[in-house]
């Protein structure tokens, strides 16, 4: 991701260009998921009369991917600290969570928070959305929860006894010192993790949420048109993957005070 | 007051800031530390030497509790070292500690490496910790430098913000080990430097080091490790001068060329 920081003015710190490209990326992004239906929209048939359809579709799975990728997140750092916890139980717990969501397809996992969820806990009710977003969250959780604990097993030992030496208690040791290092470390494999997820994002489909491939499907499928719908599609999602790797590229920028990359 | 003194004894009259009684330590079938009884008073500059494995740091780590001991007794400041947390947390803020490796927070600057405890372990506002790392960073000669993250500062230079991030904590003793061992020859002085400085300023300080013209310098005791055992435990010109044991002698010999 050199290459976007090389548009900024020379005399910028690395940090000023990297936030720099954070910024400009997220506005990018935001820019794309109003403004496509206009370029859209002069396309010839059978996307220009749709275009405002593909937009939504966009929306909701550049929507579906943040609130599952900033879950996951969360989720992957409780589950990291737990399967590094002293008390075995906890242990197990999220060795079990993460055995259990990595040997099981994603397809299922939606399925089942969709359909089996409001049947095991009676009262519960959750919108299509909302279950796509429980269900991609706690699947990119058991992904995240690996890549953060090898993050946290990195950071040297001397770090947490320097922390301990100093009076910090084991929360702040954990909080001020083993993790920012620890994400830092975790961030590249974060990110895999992420892209993939928007691109996951898409199983949504099947329990009904009008998200980006939902629409090119259903166009398909209207049109007989399956090159112009298809490739639309295709190409949204490719501007979007692209998009987030360069934020996440220069987020990695941001935090490599030791400009190693 | 009294206008007649009595001599200054450090062993009779202080009580000692650090009590070491029979401690034992293994790891696995090794054992590490054989009861080792030892005090530590105010002011002093203690030196701890000896063979590489015989246990030093191993004892200077049990005296902030970065290791526990299997059994004997250790009591810093009044506070017995036991499985009480709260003793614990206690205990580290009086004891500072220098490492071999610096084991400066990389991701932080100089600076905010000297600010964090104080900030986060006595909830110091940030303007008053910031200020007060400033000043410790300046009397450890890096006033320029404290915006620098370790990465762009000499072995030198960040073994001497830790040592103004342990100061910052205004601790009561001061634990080093082997804080020139990892530092180019052509650095070691500026650490010992500002080492020296803290002992004329009163501070004490228990030191593992093979630097023995910093020992005979600075040094009020020196402390002889061998395989775990305190060997001895003599005022510095008895032991450098004076020397009965054979073994020591022998080590001396080997250590000064
Ligand atoms: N964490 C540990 N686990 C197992 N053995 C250790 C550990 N730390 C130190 N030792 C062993 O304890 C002995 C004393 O080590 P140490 O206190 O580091 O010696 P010194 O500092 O005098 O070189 C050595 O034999 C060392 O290998
Ligand atoms: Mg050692």
């Amino acid at each position: 991701m050199n290459v976007a920081l090389g548009v900024w003015p020379a005399r910028w710190t690395r940090q000023q260009r990297s936030t720099a490209t954070i910024a400009a990326s997220a506005a990018l992004l935001v820019l794309f998921m109003w403004g496509v239906a206009k370029p859209l929209s002069w396309l010839p048939d059978p996307i220009g009369p749709v275009a405002e359809e593909f937009a939504s579709g966009t929306r909701v799975t550049v929507w579906l991917t943040l609130a599952s990728g900033l879950s996951g997140i969360a989720i992957g750092v409780l589950s990291a600290v737990a399967k590094l916890a002293p008390f075995p139980p906890i242990r197990w717990a999220a060795d079990l969570y993460v055995w259990a969501v990595r040997g099981t397809p994603l397809l299922v996992q939606v399925l089942f928070v969709y359909f089996a969820l409001p049947a095991i806990v009676p009262g519960l009710q959750l919108s299509d959305f909302s279950s796509a977003v429980v269900a991609l969250a706690v699947n990119v959780g058991a992904y995240n929860a690996e890549a953060i604990r090898a993050g946290i097993v990195a950071v040297p030992k001397g770090q947490t006894e320097a922390a301990r030496a100093l009076g910090l208690s084991p929360v702040q040791t954990f909080r001020d010192v083993v993790f920012p290092q620890a994400f830092k470390i975790a961030l590249p494999p974060l990110v895999n993790n992420v892209v993939a997820l928007l691109k996951d994002s898409s199983l949504a489909y099947v329990i009904g949420v009008v998200e980006l491939s939902n629409v090119g499907n259903r166009l398909q499928a209207a049109t007989f048109e399956p090159v112009p719908t298809l490739a639309t599609t295709a190409t949204i999602y490719l501007v979007l993957t692209t998009v987030l790797t360069r934020i996440s590229g220069a987020i990695e920028q941001r935090l490599d005070v030791e400009q190693r990359r | 007051m009294s206008l007649v003194h009595p001599a200054p004894s450090p062993t009779a009259e202080r009580p000692p800031l650090i009590v070491a009684e029979g401690v034992n330590k293994h790891f696995g079938a090794a054992h590490v530390l054989r009861d080792v009884t030892t005090r530590f008073y105010e002011g002093e500059v203690a030196v701890i030497i000896g063979a590489s494995g015989s246990g030093k740091s191993t004892f200077l780590r049990t005296l902030n509790r970065l290791e526990k001991h299997d059994s004997g007794r250790i009591v810093v400041d009044g506070i017995e070292l036991d499985d009480s947390v709260r003793n614990l947390d206690a205990i580290r803020r009086e004891v500072g500690m220098v490492f071999q490796q610096f084991n400066l927070f990389p991701h932080l600057t100089a600076l905010e490496n000297v600010a964090l405890a104080p900030r986060r372990v006595r909830g110091a506002p940030r303007g008053e910790a910031i200020r007060a790392a400033l000043e410790l960073l300046t009397r450890v000669g890096l006033a320029d430098h404290v915006r620098k993250h370790p990465f762009q500062l000499s072995g030198g230079q960040q073994q001497r913000v830790a040592i103004a991030r342990a100061l910052a904590m205004n601790p009561k003793v001061l634990l080093f080990d082997e804080p020139t061992s990892a530092l180019d020859p052509e650095m070691i002085n500026e650490v010992l430097d500002v080492m020296k400085d803290l002992a004329r300023s009163g501070m004490t300080m228990i030191v593992v080091t093979h630097e023995m013209r910093f020992a005979r310098e600075v040094g009020d005791r020196i402390l002889f490790f061998d395989h775990g055992e305190l060997l001895q435990d003599a005022p510095v010109d008895e032991f450098f001068e004076r020397q009965r044991n054979d073994r020591i002698r022998a080590f001396l010999g080997q250590i000064t060329h």
